[in-house]
């Protein structure tokens, strides 16, 4: 029993048995595909199908109820495959392939090709390919343009490596999560290029979702005609959570709390998804609306029977010609087989390419559908990637959360037009350029749209490189303004405490943000980096305190303020801007939280040392507010840019000549004293603080590594310590002497070079003294 | 060596000029010629005509016109234009030099 449809073919109306007119669609299919260069390709086609029309028309007055499979196959022996056309533009090769399989395996290679038409495409398929093989090609990795999901490089490597498509996908897929995946097929889309390919799909049915038996849009019967099952078998699956989560919900007031929880876990996270799983495919699926379209869906077969039966049939009737053939035996004989061999090979060609448009036109079946979600799913990721892309550029630029952006930094570090003209080059040439690069080439690839213009690509990668290089000259002129380094000093005139303390107690910070966000919660922020931007200035914590012995019996506060420049006079007038006002009341010397930085002062690492002096038998107390502050050192001359947060590391690095000298080391919130040997904690010894220790250790290993081979050589390469008692004032054996209590320490930088060698005498001949000062420590512990 | 594809170069060559000299007897239709080659023992699939047809035309060397048909809409009948008549004649004088040409040398075998 066969489905009759009737058709308006060409102003005829013409009734067709449903599968005939499958047939007649993928002939005519077939055709638009030939003829697909053709300058007068519609209109050969019109003729063509007006020619169907017109003999279906003849075929109908002569008494047929209506146009047979085998009609239409009649019909089209008599016009010819494309493959068997002749004309210019055949290749010519495709023809001695089928031919020379028709020759003499005609029958047996039919008969192989249905019994292989369950595995899959065989042989009748490559060869049926006619025009469409690539066959005699050499083998050229491309990416396909019709058969494509994303950009068509899985089937084009399937093609390549003559796999089902499908696998190469399947592989992707997995590829992807690795992420080395995404990149290959990101490359592989930018570099192959395109061309048509005929690659073999592996099944005749298709995912659709089903117009005629629908609850919401037809997608579970859909899946239930593509699997072979009662459509409500994929309903109850799509249903069953939703109910579920109806069905608890309503009951959660007399059951248990478990059970309510489970129930909602359906719901929110099995459930959800199938939902969307729903959604997606609705959306992704097509609807099954032509015939040959509800065929494909439910996998209904132009399958082996059929192709079996057209074969044995075209068996029988050249069996009937040569039997004919023989009872004439006449001088035409010759002619006649050639007849023969003509029709053999038409009627094989038919099976072959009827295999080969079935297989063909499938697509991919689930393949398929998986390749579309996967489509979609890739586009949403780079979507992502990109939207990522432009916040994080705006949130650097802006400083949209930190509130510390790119760009209000900019005014304090850069100098004058060129650093800035070239800091906005950078940015958006480097950076802006890029994201709008990725943004073309996504909205593209999502619209659909080909560009002509090839150049852009080019001017892309142009103002990138033009990006780098101004990077490039902006950071060397960076650097420049941090060439030379500095010092102020300024005395403090302290008024000496009564109670023989000194206690040093640093402000709050200047300015503390009472911050609100979604992510961090709230709260004052007041300790986070070295910096801290204003309005209208920068504000700097980078001080710090250090301990040293008095020479006379007083106390002594010493404020040095230093700053990089492009010259060492620019470095002295950064630093002598330095606002870092002192103030004392009583014993207690309050210290300001940080100093402030306006853009026309810039930003040129401004530090603070505060260096507290004080006699043997003294003492000293620095509170737990010191601890606030911050150390950060840009040094680019050790061919390096070092970003350090922790002055004490930095003590090994400072080559103020000072830090390295006689400073000792303290914790913030102890009382200590001054001795002729040095710092002592005053309530020492008896009470170690065990849980520090490990710390101390570590600190104590961090100074002593550098110094202890030098411990034993100092002393023989220079001359010993001038002074018995050591540790109680700075050696200077070169001469070179500071008076231990008028000039502490060298005011150095403007005359850096100058002062470089004896600076570097001075310490190491100093390193003796500093031996001990460890042991001092040591006994701390 | 293939013998069917020597066979079908030799034909393509001839078809073009085998179609214009059916046509030029007089207004043909597609099936017509196809029977009239058949009938000359001059195999032709009607898929190989139709495109050599439109591309004929798109030559100039072809034009149609409607004509009304008892039975159905009307049909495309093909007649040679002036310049497929010159075209006609330059294949002509080809051709009759190929035939002496080629009889002249199988004969002598």
């Amino acid at each position: 029993m066969k489905k009759i449809i009737n058709i308006n073919f060409h102003s005829r109306v013409i009734p067709i048995e449903e599968t005939a007119y499958e047939i007649l669609q993928q002939y005519v299919d077939s055709l638009r595909r030939y003829f697909a260069h053709e300058e007068g390709r519609d209109e050969i086609i019109s003729d063509i199908e007006n020619r169907f029309s017109e003999l279906f028309a003849d075929k109908l007055k002569k008494g047929a109820a209506c146009i047979t499979d085998e009609d239409v196959n009649a019909i089209i022996a008599s016009m010819g495959r494309p493959e068997e056309f002749e004309g210019e533009t055949e290749p010519s090769s495709a023809q001695p392939g089928a031919s020379a399989a028709t020759a003499n395996t005609g029958a047996g290679s039919a008969g192989g090709a249905g019994s292989a038409g369950s595995t899959g495409p065989a042989g009748g398929f490559q060869q049926g390919n006619g025009p469409y093989s690539t066959a005699e090609e050499p083998r050229r990795l491309y990416r396909t343009s019709n058969d494509k999901v994303l950009g068509g490089v899985c089937a084009g490597l399937a093609h390549y490596l003559k796999l089902d498509p499908v696998v190469v996908r399947l592989i992707f897929v997995f590829l992807f999560f690795t992420g080395a995946g995404f990149l290959l097929y990101i490359i592989m889309w930018a570099v192959l290029p395109t061309r048509p390919l005929i690659a073999p799909p592996a099944s005749r049915k298709r995912l659709y979702r089903n117009p005629d038996d629908r609850v919401i849009a037809g997608v579970a019967s859909g899946l239930a005609a593509y699997f072979h099952i009662d459509v409500w078998i994929p309903r109850l699956i799509f249903a069953l959570p939703i109910l579920l989560g109806v069905f608890t919900s309503i009951f959660s007031n007399i059951w248990w709390h478990a059970f309510r929880y489970n129930g909602h876990f359906i719901f929110n996270g099995f459930g959800g998804s199938l939902f969307i799983a729903y959604v997606v495919l609705w959306i992704v699926l097509p609807e099954a609306t032509t015939a040959p379209e509800k065929l494909e869906m439910r996998g209904e077969k132009i399958d082996l029977e059929s192709i079996k039966n057209t074969v044995k049939s075209d068996l029988e009737t050249l069996k009937g010609r040569a039997r004919e053939m023989g009872a004439e035996m006449s001088e035409r004989m010759q002619q006649m087989g050639r007849d023969m061999g003509t029709s053999f090979k038409q009627s094989y060609q038919n099976v072959s390419t009827d295999m080969g448009y079935a297989v063909r036109r499938s697509g991919t079946g689930i393949g398929h559908a998986i390749g579309v979600l996967f489509k979609a799913f890739f586009l949403v990721i780079a979507g992502l990637v990109a939207f990522a892309l432009v916040m994080a550029l705006i949130a650097v630029a802006f400083g949209a959360f930190s509130g510390q952006g790119l760009l209000d930094l900019k005014s304090y570090v850069l100098d004058g037009f060129w650093q800035n003209a070239l800091a906005w080059a950078t940015f958006v040439l480097c950076l802006v350029v890029p994201v709008v690069a990725l943004l073309t080439w996504l909205i593209r690839r999502i619209t659909g749209m080909r560009s002509q213009r090839h150049y852009l690509g080019y001017v892309f990668a142009t103002l990138w490189v033009i990006g780098i290089v101004c990077a490039v000259v902006l950071a060397g002129m960076f650097v420049n303004n941090f060439r030379a380094r500095a010092h102020s000093e300024e005395d403090f005139s302290l008024v000496q405490p009564a109670t023989g303390n000194l206690i040093i107690k640093a402000h709050q910070p200047l300015v503390r943000d009472y911050y609100e966000d979604w992510w961090f919660g709230e709260g004052w922020r007041h300790h986070g980096y070295f910096y801290t931007l204003t309005d209208d200035s920068i504000l700097l914590n980078t001080v710090q305190v250090k301990v040293l012995k008095s020479d006379d019996s007083v106390y002594h506060l010493r404020i040095l303020r230093g700053s990089y420049g492009s010259s060492a006079n620019a470095a002295l007038d950064h630093a002598r801007r330095i606002a870092f006002n002192v103030s004392q009341t009583d014993s207690v010397i309050q210290l300001p939280g940080g100093f402030p930085i306006t853009r026309d002062q810039k930003f040129r690492n401004q530090q603070v040392i505060v260096a507290v002096y004080i006699p043997v038998g003294k003492k000293v107390l620095i509170d737990n507010s010191v601890k606030r502050y911050d150390w950060f050192n840009l040094d680019f001359n050790h061919q390096h840019i070092r970003w350090d947060n922790s002055w004490r590391s930095d003590n090994e690095y400072d080559n103020d000549g000072f830090t390295r000298t006689d400073n000792y080391y303290w914790d913030a919130g102890v009382q200590y004293i001054m001795t002729s040997s040095g710092l002592q904690r005053v309530d020492n010894i008896d009470r170690p603080e065990r849980k520090e220790q490990p710390e101390r250790r570590e600190q104590k290993e961090r100074k002593e590594k550098p110094e202890r081979p030098e411990k034993k050589e100092a002393p023989d390469a220079q001359s010993p310590p001038a002074n018995p008692d050591g540790q109680a004032r700075p050696a200077n054996p070169d001469g070179q002497s500071r008076p231990a209590n008028t000039g502490g320490y060298r005011y150095q930088a403007p005359a850096r070079k100058a002062a470089d060698t004896p600076a570097a005498k001075t310490s190491t001949s100093i390193r003796p003294r500093r031996a001990s000062q460890y042991v001092l420590f040591s006994s701390f512990m | 060596m293939n013998i069917e594809n020597t066979q079908s170069q030799m034909r393509k060559g001839i078809l073009e000029f085998c179609i214009l000299s059916v046509i030029r007897r007089g207004e043909a239709y597609p099936s017509d010629i196809v029977e009239e080659m058949k009938g000359a023992n001059l195999n032709i699939l009607e898929g190989t005509l139709y495109p050599l047809l439109t591309r004929l035309k798109n030559a100039d060397m072809l034009t149609y016109r409607w004509v009304e048909s008892n039975s159905g809409p009307p049909r495309k009948y093909f007649s040679l234009t002036p310049k497929g008549e010159a075209f006609y004649g330059e294949l002509q004088a080809t051709w009759n030099e190929l035939s002496n040409a080629v009889h002249a040398l199988t004969q002598k075998i």
